[in-house]
C-alpha cells in the first residue's frame, strides 16, 4: 500500500514551503526518523524526518519548488517495494490543487535551472555535511549560510578556520538592515522556463545568490517577521549643526561629517535616556553600559554594519577617524570579526543619495535603528514668521519588546535636542 | 636423627568458662544491666525481622538473634570513650554500645526504658529503615551504623573492612595519653581475609589497645568454618602474631565479660592487643526471618541444640537462681522491651491507606532526595584563616632547591607547626627519607611521628583511615608506588573515600595519601601507573598533582589543612629537577579551584598536570602551535578549576588533554566527557588526548618508552589538533 507524503506545516503560519533539497532518492528505503528533505519556508530551513517507513516510489516536487502546505510531495511504497518504471499518479490524493505539484519531478529536474549548483550536487550524492559544534553555533547566531563553504577539517568538516576565512573575505555575518526593501529570495518554478513567456532574450537573467545576499535575505526577513517594529519620525532643524561643522572643519585637521555628528548625537541621546540602551534576549532585557553603535556601510552588492564601541567616550574627531577607517575596510573586505558583532543601535544614513526620509529594518539583536534622510531647505515657522531653514528628517525603528512608545519618543526628543543644540554633542 | 626441640607460641591461649562461684560473685547490678540489654536487643531484632517480613526494610536485615551474649558481655563494661566497630551483622553491638553510653552502663530493670534508651531504639530502627532521623540520616542503614559520641565508630559491609580502621582508632587512643581501648567485631568468615590478619600483625607490632573480637557463629553465609580453614579454633589466629588469645562461650554473657575484663586490663596497661573468640550461633539465615535449616546447609536439630543455650534465657535463669529476679520480673523486662519497640515502630510506621491491612513507612520521614550527594566531602570552610597565595604572581626572592627537598621541607615545616601530623609508610623512616628522599630529615626531627610500616598496604592505609576518623591526628600515608592502591583498594576507596558520605556526611576524614608516579624508572607493569584516573572517578577523594616545587608547597599545605582525604601525586622525574621555592615561605596554601596558566595561547587549550606540564611546554615550543597550557594542580571533580578551563576553551575552541599513563585507567576520560557536555558549542574539533598505550609499561627500556607519553607524544597530539583545525 503506497502512502502519500504531504508538505508538512513545518512552521506555524507558513502556508507554503519549498523543498530546498531531497535527502532521499527514488528507490531508497527510508526508516522513521531518517532525514527526508530539507524544507525551506520564508523563515527557516528545517530538516524534515520521515514519519513513515517505506521505499521511495516518487518524488513529486523538484528541489527549489514551493508548494502549499498539504500538497503531496512524495509517494512511499511498502519496504522493499521496487520503484516503478513508469510515472505514477500520487496515491489517494483527494482533490486540492495538485496538478502542478504532482507533476513528476524527474523531467523537471533535468530541465529546470538549478537554483544552486552545489546544492543540487550535494543532494545527489546524499552526503552529510560535517560542521564543528562551534561553527554550527556561530553560523546560527550570525545568520551565516554555510551552503557554499568547503570544509577543510577531517571528513570535510567545516571548522572555525573555514568560517574565519569566510568572514575575512568580507562576508558580513550581520546583514545590515538599512536598505528599506530587500527582495525576497527569487524562487524559480521549474515550470516557467519550460514555457517560455516571450521571445528569447526577454527572459530574466538568473543571478545566483551570493552568501551576502542570502544572509541579508535571511536576517532581514527574520527581523521583520520576529521583531515587532514601530516607527517614529521627527524633523530636526540642522542649521546650527551645519554651522558648527563648518567651524570645526575650518579649524580642525580632521574633517567632520554630518554623519559623525549624528552618530555622536545618537550616543548622547542614549546616555540621556539610558533606558533606551537596552536589547532583548530570551533570558531577559540586557541593559548596556556602553554605547556601541553600528553604522550601515553600503557595498557594491550588499552592505555591512561595523560597530563603533564606546562612542560616548570618543571625541567627534576620533569617532570620525574610526568611522572612516571602518568604512574603508568594509569596502576592502578587511573587517575583523569582532568589529561586526554586537552593538545596541544602528544608524543608516541615505542622505547622501538625496533620500528625504525612509524607515529601516532593525538589525537583531539591536533594539533600534535610526534612518537619516538628507538635509534640505524647507520653509519653517519661527515665532509666527515664515523663514527658510535646513531640515533633516529622521525615523526611528524601535523594537517594541524592549522600547515602548513613550520611551522611544523621549529618546527621539533627546536626539533632536542634541542635534538642534549641537554644542551638547561636543560636550 | 636431627635433634628436635619443641617451640611454644610467644603468647598465651586460654579458654574461659564460668563457674557457679563466678555468677555468685558477679556484681548484681552488672548482671541486671546485661539482662536488660539482652532483652532490649532481642526485642529490637525481632522487630526488625517483622518489618523485613513486611517488606519495609530495604536491603538485607542481618539478624543478630542468638549472638547477643557476645556483644553485651564484652560491651557492658566499656567506657563511652572506648571505641567499637563491627561488620554487616552489627545491630547488637551498636545497640549495646549506645545503650551502655546513655545509661552509664547501669540499667534499672524496673524502669528499663528511659527516654534516652527509647531515643536510641527509635533512631537505630530509623537508620535501619533508611530514614532521615537515623544516626547516619538514613544513608547507612542496617550495615553502616555510626554514632561517634557513644564510641560506635561505624559498622561495615565489607568483611574485615573495619578492622584496620579500628587499629587506627586504637593508635589515636594510645597516643593521646588515654587508656581507652577499641574492640573490633567480625565473624568467622573474616578470620581468613588479609585486612584482618594484616591488622593483627600491625597492632601487635605497635602494641595497640585493640581487641580482635571474633564472633564465631560457624557459618559464613552457608559455608561452615570447617570447610574453609584447617585451624577452626579461630582464636589461634592470634598466636601467629604474638597476640594473647581467649576462647569463650558466647552464649554465656558473663564468661564473655570476664574474658573482656582480662583483655581490657592488658590493653589499658599498654601491653597491646588481644584476640577473643566467642562461640555464638545465629538462629536465622544470613539475612531475613528464616532459619538457616530452611536453606539446607544445617539441620533443625543443630539449631534446636543451640537455642537451648540461648543467652537471654541463660541470663534470666542465672539471675533467678541467684534470687536477683523473679520470673514475673523477667516477664516484665521483656514486656518493657516489646512496648518500647511498639512505641519506636509507631513513630516510624503507619497503616498504608492504599493497601488494606498493610503498613508503610511514614512518608514524611524519608530523607530529602536532594540530600543524595550532600557531604561527599567538606565545604572548604577549613581553609579560612589559611593564607592563599599564587606563586605565579609572587615576586619575592627564590631559593634554589631540588624538587624532592621541597617535598621533605614543607612536611618538616608542617610537622613542626602541627603535632597532629603523623607520617607512615614503608621505609619512610629509613634510607635518609624513604626510597626517594621525600621524607628526608623527618624521622630525625620527629622520631615518634614517622612510622615505618610492615608491607601491608591494606592495614596501614586503613590504620591511617582510622586515625583520620578519630580526628586527633592527621595521617600522611605513603604508598611507595601507586599500583599498590589495588592492594589497599578496600581501605582506600570503600572505607576512606566513602566514610564521610556513607555515615551521614558530617564526620570528616582528614587524610593525606602521597605516592609517586615512576614511569620511566624501569619498575615494570605493576609499579608504573598514574593513579589520578582511578581516584578521580572515586567520590570522596581530592587530588593534587604539582608540577613545580612552589606549587607542591602550597598544594601540600592545602591538603594538610583540608578535612577531606587528599591524594598527593608526585613524580620521580620531578624529584631530581632543579627548582625554586619562595625564600622563607613554606606556609601558604594553593586552594582548590586554582589552575595555573603556564602559557597563554589562542589555538588550543592543553590541559595537563604533574611532569607532563613540562613535556607539554617543550612540545608547544617545538611545534610552534600557539597553545594555552593549563596546569590543573587540583584534579578531582570537586576541586578542578572550571572557570579557567572554560574561559580558555571558549577562546581556543580546541582541547588536548595530556597525561603520561596507560589509556585504560587514565585521567582524561572523565574530563573529556565533562568538557564535551559543558562546552560542546564551543568546540571546533573533538577533545583530543595524549595518553600512554593500552598496556602497562614493561620493564624493557624500549617497551617502557613505547608505553608512556613524553614530549614526542605531546607533539603528535598537537599535530592532531592542528590537522583537525583544517585549513590544510
Amino acid at each position: 500500500m503506497a502512502t502519500t507524503i504531504r508538505m508538512p506545516e513545518v512552521l506555524a503560519g507558513a502556508e507554503e514551503a519549498a523543498i530546498q533539497s531531497w535527502s532521499v532518492a527514488v528507490g531508497d528505503t527510508v526508516t522513521v526518523g531518517q532525514p527526508f528533505a530539507e524544507i525551506e519556508t520564508d523563515k527557516a530551513v528545517v530538516e524534515y524526518a520521515a514519519e513513515t517507513a517505506g521505499t521511495v516510489l516518487q518524488l513529486l516536487v523538484a528541489e527549489g519548488d514551493a508548494v502549499d502546505v498539504g500538497t503531496p510531495i512524495a509517494v512511499l511504497g511498502e519496504p522493499g517495494e521496487a520503484a516503478p518504471e513508469g510515472r505514477m499518479a500520487p496515491v489517494s490524493d483527494e482533490g486540492g490543487d495538485s496538478a502542478a505539484a504532482s507533476a513528476p519531478m524527474a523531467r523537471d529536474a533535468a530541465a529546470a535551472p538549478k537554483p544552486q549548483e552545489t546544492r543540487a550536487e550535494a543532494s545527489g550524492s546524499q552526503e552529510r555535511r560535517f560542521i564543528s559544534p562551534l561553527v554550527r553555533r556561530m553560523a546560527r547566531e550570525r545568520g551565516l549560510s554555510l551552503d557554499d563553504v568547503e570544509g577543510s577539517g577531517p571528513n570535510g568538516r567545516i571548522v572555525r578556520r573555514d568560517l574565519e576565512e569566510l568572514i575575512a573575505a568580507g562576508i558580513p555575518e550581520t546583514a545590515a538592515p538599512a536598505t528599506p526593501a530587500v527582495p525576497a529570495t527569487p524562487r524559480v518554478s521549474p515550470a516557467e522556463p519550460a514555457e517560455p513567456a516571450g521571445p528569447a532574450g526577454a527572459e530574466p537573467e538568473l543571478i545566483p545568490h551570493t552568501r551576502m545576499r542570502r544572509t541579508i535575505a535571511r536576517r532581514l526577513t527574520d527581523s521583520k517577521a520576529r521583531v515587532p517594529h514601530f516607527y517614529l519620525t521627527a524633523d530636526c532643524r540642522v542649521d546650527r549643526l551645519l554651522e558648527l561643522r563648518r567651524e570645526l572643519n575650518a579649524t580642525g585637521s580632521v574633517k567632520v561629517s554630518v554623519n559623525d555628528l549624528v552618530v555622536k548625537a545618537v550616543a548622547g541621546a542614549l546616555q540621556d535616556v539610558p533606558e533606551a540602551n537596552r536589547t532583548w534576549s530570551d533570558e531577559g532585557v540586557l541593559q548596556h553600559r556602553t554605547v556601541d553603535v553600528a553604522i550601515a556601510v553600503a557595498l557594491d552588492d550588499g552592505l555591512v554594519t561595523p560597530v563603533v564601541r564606546g562612542v560616548e567616550g570618543l571625541s567627534v574627531s576620533a569617532l570620525g577617524r574610526q568611522l572612516a577607517d571602518l568604512a574603508e575596510r568594509a569596502r576592502s573586505g578587511g573587517l575583523r570579526q569582532h568589529e561586526i558583532e554586537g552593538g545596541s543601535f544602528s544608524v543608516s544614513n541615505l542622505g547622501m543619495f538625496g533620500t528625504q526620509e525612509f524607515s529601516a529594518i532593525i538589525n537583531p539583536p539591536q533594539a533600534g535603528i535610526l534612518a537619516v534622510g538628507a538635509a534640505r531647505q524647507a520653509p519653517v515657522v519661527v515665532d509666527g514668521a515664515l523663514e527658510v531653514g535646513t531640515i533633516m528628517t529622521v525615523t526611528l525603528s524601535a523594537d517594541h519588546r524592549v522600547l515602548d512608545g513613550a520611551l522611544a519618543a523621549r529618546w527621539l526628543s533627546a536626539f533632536v535636542a542634541r542635534i538642534e543644540h549641537p554644542l551638547t554633542i561636543l560636550a | 636423627m636431627a635433634r628436635r626441640r619443641r617451640l611454644e607460641p610467644a603468647a598465651p591461649w586460654v579458654e574461659i568458662t564460668t563457674t557457679a562461684a563466678d555468677w555468685k560473685s558477679a556484681d548484681p547490678a552488672l548482671l541486671a544491666t546485661m539482662l536488660g540489654e539482652l532483652h532490649l536487643i532481642r526485642s529490637f531484632e525481632e522487630r526488625v525481622l517483622d518489618l523485613a517480613g513486611e517488606g519495609l526494610v530495604h536491603g538485607p536485615a542481618h539478624s543478630s538473634i542468638g549472638q547477643e551474649g557476645g556483644a553485651v558481655g564484652s560491651i557492658v563494661g566499656l567506657r563511652s570513650t572506648d571505641g567499637i566497630n563491627g561488620s554487616h551483622r552489627g545491630h547488637h553491638q551498636f545497640l549495646a554500645k549506645a545503650i551502655t553510653h546513655v545509661s552509664g552502663g547501669r540499667l534499672d530493670l524496673e524502669q528499663l526504658v528511659t527516654p534516652d534508651v527509647q531515643t536510641v531504639l527509635q533512631r537505630t530502627l530509623a537508620e535501619i529503615l533508611g530514614l532521615a532521623q537515623g544516626y547516619c540520616r538514613g544513608r547507612g542503614g542496617s550495615m553502616h551504623l555510626q554514632w561517634f559520641e557513644a564510641g560506635a565508630l561505624g559498622t561495615n559491609a565489607i568483611v574485615g573492612g573495619g578492622v584496620p580502621l579500628a587499629a587506627g582508632n586504637a593508635w589515636a587512643q594510645k597516643h593521646s595519653d588515654t587508656t581507652d581501648v577499641t574492640v573490633t567485631y567480625f565473624g568467622d568468615g573474616a578470620t581468613n581475609i588479609g585486612s584482618v590478619l594484616e591488622s593483627m600483625n600491625l597492632a601487635a607490632a605497635w602494641k595497640l589497645p585493640v581487641a580482635f573480637f571474633i564472633e564465631n557463629n560457624l557459618y559464613a553465609v552457608s559455608t561452615h568454618v570447617e570447610e574453609v580453614t584447617a585451624e577452626s579454633r579461630l582464636s589461634a589466629r592470634g598466636l601467629g602474631f604474638g597476640i594473647p588469645a581467649y576462647r569463650v562461650d558466647g552464649m554465656d554473657p558473663l564468661a564473655v565479660h570476664l574474658a573482656m575484663v582480662e583483655a581490657e586490663q592488658r590493653m589499658r596497661a599498654g601491653d597491646g592487643p588481644v584476640v577473643i573468640e566467642a562461640q555464638v550461633y545465629r538462629y536465622f539465615h544470613q539475612n531475613g526471618p528464616y532459619p538457616g535449616s530452611a536453606f539446607g546447609y544445617r539441620s533443625k536439630e543443630e539449631e534446636a541444640q543451640w537455642r537451648e543455650r540461648d543467652p537471654v534465657v541463660r541470663m534470666a535463669t542465672e539471675l533467678t537462681r541467684l534470687g536477683l529476679v523473679t520470673d514475673d520480673q523477667v516477664e516484665a523486662v521483656r514486656a518493657q522491651a516489646v512496648a518500647a519497640m511498639d512505641a519506636a515502630t509507631s513513630e516510624l510506621i503507619e497503616a498504608d491507606p492504599e493497601k488494606e491491612g498493610r503498613r508503610r513507612i511514614r512518608p514524611e520521614l524519608w530523607p530529602d532526595p536532594e540530600f543524595v550527594d550532600v557531604g561527599i566531602r567538606g565545604d572548604l570552610g577549613e581553609l579560612e584563616g589559611h593564607r592563599a597565595l599564587e606563586p605565579l604572581t609572587d615576586t619575592r626572592a627564590r631559593d634554589e632547591v631540588k624538587f624532592v627537598d621541597a617535598v621533605a621541607g614543607v612536611m618538616e615545616r608542617r610537622m613542626a607547626e602541627d603535632p597532629r601530623i603523623i607520617v607512615l609508610g614503608e621505609d619512610v623512616h629509613r634510607l635518609k627519607g624513604g626510597t626517594n628522599g621525600a621524607t628526608k630529615g623527618l624521622s630525625t626531627a620527629f622520631p615518634e611521628r614517622v612510622l615505618g610500616t610492615p608491607i601491608s598496604e591494606n592495614a596501614f592505609a586503613g590504620l591511617g583511615g582510622g586515625m583520620a576518623l578519630d580526628g586527633r591526628f592527621r595521617p600522611v600515608v605513603e604508598f611507595m608506588y601507586p599500583d599498590f592502591l589495588w592492594v589497599a583498594a578496600d581501605q582506600v576507596f570503600n572505607q576512606i573515600g566513602k566514610a564521610r558520605h556513607m555515615f551521614g556526611g558530617d564526620n570528616p576524614v582528614p587524610l593525606v595519601l602521597r605516592t609517586k608516579v615512576a614511569m620511566g624508572s624501569g619498575y615494570g607493569s605493576q609499579h608504573l601507573m598514574d593513579p589520578a584516573g582511578v581516584f578521580a572517578t572515586s567520590a570522596g577523594w581530592r587530588i593534587v598533582a604539582p608540577s613545580s616545587a612552589e606549587d607542591y608547597v602550597g598544594l601540600m599545605n592545602a591538603a594538610l589543612a583540608l578535612e577531606d582525604p587528599v591524594l598527593v601525586i608526585e613524580h620521580v622525574d620531578l624529584y631530581s629537577e632543579k627548582d625554586t621555592v619562595i625564600a622563607g615561605d613554606l606556609d601558604y596554601v594553593i586552594p582548590p579551584g586554582t589552575a595555573a596558566i603556564r602559557r597563554e595561547g589562542r589555538e588550543v587549550t592543553v590541559i595537563s598536570y604533574l611532569s607532563m606540564v613540562r613535556h607539554s611546554l617543550e612540545a608547544i615550543e617545538q611545534t610552534g602551535i600557539d597553545a594555552e597550557l593549563v596546569d590543573l594542580r587540583w584534579l578531582d571533580r570537586a576541586s578542578i578549576d572550571w572557570d579557567t578551563i572554560e574561559a580558555s576553551v571558549k577562546k581556543t575552541n580546541a582541547v588536548l588533554i595530556v597525561e603520561q599513563g596507560a589509556r585504560g585507567t587514565s585521567y582524561g576520560g572523565w574530563l573529556a566527557d565533562e568538557i564535551q557536555r559543558r562546552l560542546f558549542d564551543w568546540l571546533d574539533q573533538p577533545v583530543q588526548r595524549v595518553t600512554g598505550s593500552e598496556s602497562s609499561p614493561s620493564i624493557s627500556r624500549v617497551l617502557e618508552r613505547a608505553a608512556i607519553a613524553r614530549t614526542e607524544e605531546v607533539v603528535a597530539g598537537l599535530e592532531t589538533v592542528r590537522r583537525n583545525a583544517g585549513g590544510a
